[in-house]
């Protein structure tokens, strides 16, 4: 009895809902089809505007050169040297990173930084400090300037050094990988940038960093990073850490050209990179640290 | 094929034409042009403007100044270290000239374990005592403080003679002047004297009796009155009429201690002893420091803020001393 009453209407049912799904589909191609055309044509309009007039001959231009008129990132393969026997310790480059590139002024987000490791005679550990100890603040007097404090004047040290630390520059980032937008990339020329109009905020790229290199940056709302000072670097300059680093503890330069610092720096000592085992394959090389240094 | 199957699959096809429409449409052209990445944001970073001007930039209107700063021991150390970034100079303003320097120097020059030994370094209680500016000695362009003590290589027996026609009547038989104005030279050192004696026949020390006196001397008098001089033994009687108050000396001598030694016995050749010397002599000689009639670039420095008085207490204070080390 059901069975006679229930069949027809079922039947109906599913006609309706067959030829409802192809027109939906038919409608939505067409409508789609349309404002694809319409929405590529206006957002074509609106790129070529925000470029300038510059457009055409920058388009032009390249072909050859990119991204910028004057620097080709296919002719660099960047690479950074930290020779930690020299550094004494000033924290001028951490004072020049963040001011060269707007770092929140507080002692807790740093682009580069600088590590002291000490080993007491009478201790078997190592004892490490940054410059965002509160001692190291206290002796600063500000949070906006650094200096490490002389709190190991009347220990007997065995054995003591800096170490300046920033982004490795990996050749294959964790934190690339990690990234839901492709708001973080790797350039053509081996420099690992972040996209801030794309970084939609997640911390992933913090976490999966092996070198606690990145920072959520809390005035931008966006993950934040070295860029090994990209905006300068393609201009010919050096980056600031390493433009105001009075003894030469730090070193840059392509490594595409044989006869570059950091090109002679690592072919002429023994260099190692930071955490091997990561695979991240990064392209900071250090000479004089020891295995707690990681 | 069932029904549902088709439906199915034209189902997924349905969804893979609305993403090959819609993923252009909301990635921005620039997206894919190199990799998962907008290309447009690599120009976007790239034509952000530096703060840091290196110091090519202040050639073109400091050149006296980098000349000087390049061609000394702190070539390394960029003008923006201790000026701060130049964007914007000059139109913006002038740069700091840095105000606390032993602050600002103990950065690099504080003595400290894990700084490198080839690093200069000091213990700031010990080198700079009383905490006053490192510039009054150094020139932060310059700043190592670099005084030839040359060899002194000269006859006693010579300079003797020599001492008895030209000096004697002034600095004494023995080296020990007569009076509280003139300087006495017995037991000062030989590299001193002769350093001072060919800046007064030069003309670049100029005293009205002393330097048609040093004209007439020959390189080799100047030697042989040096080592003359250096060798007399520089005991004697010691001023007694003071005008300055010698505790209140003592303070602020803990500035001169660097270089003339805590009691006035200098530890470098080429500096004076002053321990025993004429309390009026070293209160003139200060004065003329002090309005730049002696000429000498960290004696300037360090006398431009005393006052009369003070200079009167560091000559007491000096006076008193015994001139044996």
């Amino acid at each position: 009895m059901n069975d006679e009453k229930t069949k027809p209407s079922l039947d109906a049912r599913r006609t309706f809902l067959s030829k409802l799904g192809l027109a939906a589909t038919c409608t939505g191609a067409v409508v789609g089809l349309g404002a694809a055309g319409a929405l590529k044509t206006a957002i074509a309009k609106s790129e070529s505007s925000s470029s300038g007039g510059q457009a055409k001959p920058g388009a032009a231009a390249d072909r050859k050169s990119f991204p910028t008129p004057d620097y080709d990132w296919n002719k660099h393969e960047w690479a950074f040297g930290v020779d930690a026997t020299k550094c004494i310790g000033c924290l001028r480059c951490v004072e020049a990173c963040k001011r060269e590139n707007d770092v929140p002024a507080n002692a807790h987000q740093f682009r580069t930084w600088v590590e002291r490791y000490v080993y007491l005679a009478d201790d078997k550990h190592v004892h490490i400090d940054s410059q965002h100890d509160p001692v190291n603040i206290e002796a600063s007097g500000s949070e906006k300037t650094f200096r490490f404090a002389n709190r190991y004047k009347d220990k007997k040290v065995d054995k003591a050094f800096f170490v300046p630390k920033l982004c490795n520059h990996c050749t294959h980032p964790s934190c690339v990988q990690v990234c839901p937008t492709g708001a973080t990339y790797r350039t053509e020329d081996g420099v690992v940038l972040v996209d801030e109009t794309y970084c939609i905020g997640c911390r992933y790229c913090v976490q999966a960093c092996p070198y606690g290199a990145r920072f959520f940056n809390e005035e931008t709302g966006v993950a934040d990073k070295c860029t090994w000072c990209y905006h300068r670097i393609t201009k010919g300059l050096q980056p600031a850490c390493v433009e105001v680093c009075p003894v030469g503890a730090r070193i840059f330069g392509n490594t595409k050209d044989k006869q570059s610092p950091v090109s002679l720096f690592i072919r002429n000592s023994r260099v190692q990179v930071l955490k091997p085992e990561s695979g991240n394959a990064p392209n900071v090389f250090y000479v004089g640290i020891d295995k707690e240094v990681n | 094929m069932p029904k549902h199957i088709f439906r199915l699959i034209a189902l997924i096809i349905g969804f893979v034409i609305v993403a090959v429409i819609a993923v252009p449409i909301l990635t921005v052209d620039s997206f894919y042009r190199f990799g998962h990445y907008r290309a447009n944001s690599v120009t976007e970073i790239a034509s952000e403007a530096p703060v840091y001007q290196t110091s090519r930039y202040c050639l073109a209107c400091h050149t006296p100044r980098v000349a000087l700063w390049s061609a000394n021991s702190h070539k390394t150390v960029a003008c923006e270290v201790c000026h701060g970034a130049a964007e914007g100079h000059p139109a913006k303003g002038k740069l700091p000239i840095p105000k606390d320097t032993p602050k600002l120097c103990t950065l690099c020059h504080e003595a400290m374990p894990a700084r490198p030994r080839t690093q200069p370094q000091i213990d700031p209680t010990k080198h700079n005592p009383s905490g006053q500016q490192c510039t009054a000695c150094h020139n932060p362009h310059s700043p190592k403080i670099v005084i030839s003590a040359a060899q002194v290589k000269g006859d006693v027996a010579a300079g003797k003679k020599r001492a008895e026609e030209a000096c004697a009547s002034c600095h004494g038989a023995q080296g020990i002047s007569d009076n509280d104005i003139w300087p006495s030279l017995a037991g000062q050192k030989a590299a001193y004297l002769a350093r001072i004696l060919a800046a007064y026949k030069s003309g670049d020390q100029k005293d009205v009796v002393m330097t048609p006196l040093a004209q007439a001397l020959s390189d080799a008098d100047i030697q042989n009155l040096a080592a003359y001089y250096a060798g007399l033994n520089c005991g004697g009687a010691r001023s007694t009429k003071l005008a300055g108050n010698a505790a209140a000396g003592k303070e602020l001598a803990k500035n001169c201690a660097g270089c003339h030694g805590e009691t006035g016995i200098s530890a470098n050749p080429a500096w004076p002893d002053i321990a025993g010397q004429k309390p009026g002599y070293l209160s003139n000689v200060l004065k003329s420091f002090r309005a730049g009639l002696r000429k000498d670039p960290m004696m300037a420095g360090v006398s431009r803020g005393l006052s009369d008085a003070d200079i009167e207490n560091l000559a007491a204070y000096y006076a008193g001393q015994s001139c044996k080390p």
